[in-house]
């Protein structure tokens, strides 16, 4: 039997691996000294911690010691035996992940309501339904200052109050779980790991407002999301903790299923509403806001999937507890999809607060090519980028919003400087002007003036004039358009306009990308004396573009080249250049 | 499956008696289920049948660590539970005969990343 474990990586990028001559140096000695029955040595894969030497992680203690050289070997061993820490090697995060709303994500099986219940859950429904009351329970979310997740920030006690006020014979609950972002993904990844808890934080909104009836509206394009939201609804009806006298109070509330089909505005809470009424997919003006005239007329809470996964641990833990984590104007954790060229790719939860440095190069390990961050953008389409230079920024919804982005739903793309700064608001403003519903003229005809404005700069017809019609274009389109898709799709735009300036005039005047992503500015060329002739990118060029042989060299004829990058990913010797 | 009281509701969230079971638990959120997991749960519960092993097959969701997708957690008694990344038969298999049968955590395979 081991009664300790230690768990061994080198992390550091620009050296060679170094974890397995350390590992048989440790084994050595702990064999000498007749140790290697009581203390287990394994090799992991990734250890959590980035760029810092050999890190070592005992367990069960989990202590971390960094930089780790190997004439630490005796004292860290002796240090095991007698139980102490040795200070000096200690790794201490400035940044954890705290997980509220991932709480069970990947410890309970979402399956089954039993696990779900056992590991604390339902106890706020049956905090809210016993003591609490409606006005206490708004009081409670009050207090923890939750502000809605799904982009905007609404805070969440203010929607319900207005929804409590509002007298009505039959008022409604919805989760908005329309989620479009490209690149986030956290909200169906709550719903297919923990769905009971956005469940649960549904019924006590619904308590709170006096609702009856609630909706889950769920895009199609999350089948697996669906199926288990509707088993978590089956399970909950059989449990009584839906239906009828949910907990044998007098309360009552069904729930259903409405799936969207996929259309980007319907995460606008005007427009989920029409889309659930059966009509076209249109956002409407706003005031009356939903709280007091929604679906059908009548008064409705739209909250996000994570606000609602937030509320059952604000209910079980109280709000002091919830205001105590996060910043001054932003309490509690926000999950972020983390994406792009970034190196482990995936969800993160941090405390508000946390800097966007901290996240994509301490728990996310920096880019995967292991080139600097240019920028990183997010918010999806309705966010901003935000350059390198900023990213010791703290993330709240103030900070995000000063610097020209959103929080959004918590999308974020790590980008490096492959990336081009011309290419990316073309993506982003593409998709908005794909996705508007064309009610409005500002979001319909602006965004398409202004696409084709992008696509001409990145095809190099761009005029040094545009950039300021680019500019005012985007003042008329946020101030004029109906809806948030309208407001906000000029703002990776605008936000790359401000702090990437000379790319577009590099685009412009010199008709050149300094990243080598936009193919009209492109030419690639063989670069002779680099070339070692072996023949890899004729193999791999789908146009047959290449022709040569091994003695006289290689050349690309650019008429027939379409410029896909294939013989530049593919040259060991970085031969080929892009100009 | 009868209705809920407040008071079978907080019987439900006391710990079970008896001691601990093994388990081994396969992310099945869609991240993982796109990386073969459920391959890879399938081939647990065969094997574990198979070889006669007194261990728990259990799914679960989306650990957030979706670079490292499938993720396999192991909780073995005597030994720290810890989280497998990329697993695929082949680390299945090592899973299944160094941890779960000889007690020793299988080298190279294990992401420890929540720190």
């Amino acid at each position: 039997m081991y009664n300790k474990v230690i768990l061994i990586k080198d992390t550091d990028l620009k050296r060679q691996d170094k974890t397995r001559d350390f590992y048989t140096h440790l084994l050595d000695y702990l064999r000498e000294n007749n140790l290697h029955s009581e203390i287990l040595l394994v090799r992991v894969a990734d250890i959590g911690v980035y760029d810092k030497g050999l890190v070592l992680k005992m367990l069960p203690d989990r202590n971390t010691y960094i930089n780790v050289q190997d004439t630490d070997i005796k004292r860290i061993v002796d240090s095991i035996l007698q139980g102490k820490i040795i200070e000096e090697l200690v790794f201490r995060p400035k940044v954890k992940q705290h997980r509220i709303v991932l709480r069970n994500c990947g410890n309970i099986d979402p399956e089954n309501i039993d696990e779900y219940i056992f590991s604390g859950g339902y106890a706020g429904l049956k905090k809210v339904l016993g003591e609490l009351g409606q006005q206490k329970l708004i009081e409670e979310i009050k207090i923890s200052g939750i502000r809605g997740r799904g982009g905007a920030g609404y805070p969440t006690w203010m929607k319900w109050n207005f929804a409590r006020e509002v007298e009505s014979d039959q008022k409604f609950v919805i989760c908005n779980a329309d989620e479009g972002d490209p690149g986030a993904y956290m909200d169906r990844s709550v719903l297919e790991s923990d769905p009971h808890s956005v469940i649960e934080g549904l019924i006590i909104a619904a308590f709170a407002i006096g609702a009856s009836k609630g909706y889950f509206y769920i895009r199609a394009e999350y089948p697996l999301a669906v199926e288990r939201i509707n088993k978590a609804i089956k399970q909950a009806y059989a449990y009584g903790l839906l239906g009828n006298n949910i907990l044998g109070s007098s309360f009552n509330l069904d729930l259903e299923i409405r799936l969207g089909a996929g259309a980007f505005v319907c995460g606008e809470e005007t427009a989920l509403i029409s889309s659930i009424e059966g009509k076209r997919g249109y956002p409407h003006p706003r005031p009356p806001y939903p709280s007091v005239k929604g679906l059908w007329g009548k008064p409705t809470v739209i909250n996000n999937v994570e606000t609602l996964a937030n509320i059952p641990a604000i209910i079980s833990k109280g709000g002091k507890w919830f205001a105590q984590i996060g910043t001054q104007t932003s309490k509690g954790t926000k999950v972020f999809a983390v994406t792009g060229k970034v190196k482990n790719s995936g969800l993160v939860e941090i405390a508000m607060g946390a800097t966007l440095r901290e996240i994509v190069m301490d728990i996310c390990g920096g880019t995967l090519s292991g080139k600097p961050v240019k920028a990183v953008q997010t918010g999806g389409p309705s966010g901003g980028v935000i350059p390198e230079s900023l990213l010791d920024t703290p993330v709240d919804y103030e900070n995000l919003q000063k610097l020209g982005s959103i929080m959004g739903s918590g999308g974020m793309i790590v980008m490096d400087e492959d990336d081009c700064m011309v290419d990316i608001p073309k993506f982003y403003l593409g998709f908005c002007v794909e996705e508007s519903c064309g009610k409005c003229s500002p979001c319909r005809i602006g965004g398409f003036q202004m696409l084709g404005y992008l696509k001409r700069i990145s095809e190099g017809q761009g005029k040094p004039e545009d950039l300021a019609q680019m500019r005012r274009l985007s003042v008329a389109m946020q101030k004029a358009s109906l809806c948030g898709l309208g407001q906000t799709a000029s703002n990776p735009v605008v936000s790359t306009l401000k702090y990437f300036e000379p790319e577009y005039n590099e685009h412009i005047l010199n008709k050149r990308c300094p990243a080598g992503k936009c193919s009209h500015l492109v030419t690639y060329s063989i670069v002779g004396d680099k070339c070692k002739r072996c023949g890899l990118c004729v193999i791999n060029c789908p146009p047959k573009a290449i022709s040569g042989d091994k003695e006289k060299g290689f050349s690309i004829a650019p008429e027939k080249c379409v410029k896909c990058g294939r013989c530049v990913d593919v040259c060991k010797f970085k031969a080929i250049s892009k100009d | 499956m009868n209705k809920l009281s407040p008071a079978d509701l907080e019987k439900m969230q006391k710990a079970p008696n008896g001691a601990p079971k093994d388990w081994i638990k396969v992310g099945m959120g869609s991240c993982g289920i796109a990386a073969g997991a459920e391959e890879v749960y399938n081939f647990f519960a065969e094997e574990v049948k198979k070889r006669n092993l007194q261990i728990d097959i259990k799914k679960c969701g989306c650990a957030g660590s979706c670079y490292a997708e499938p993720l396999v957690e192991v909780s073995v008694s005597g030994l720290p539970s810890v989280v497998y990344g990329t697993v695929n038969k082949e680390i299945a298999t090592k899973i299944l005969e160094k941890h779960v049968i000889s007690k020793m955590l299988v080298n190279d395979c294990i992401f420890e990343v929540l720190i």
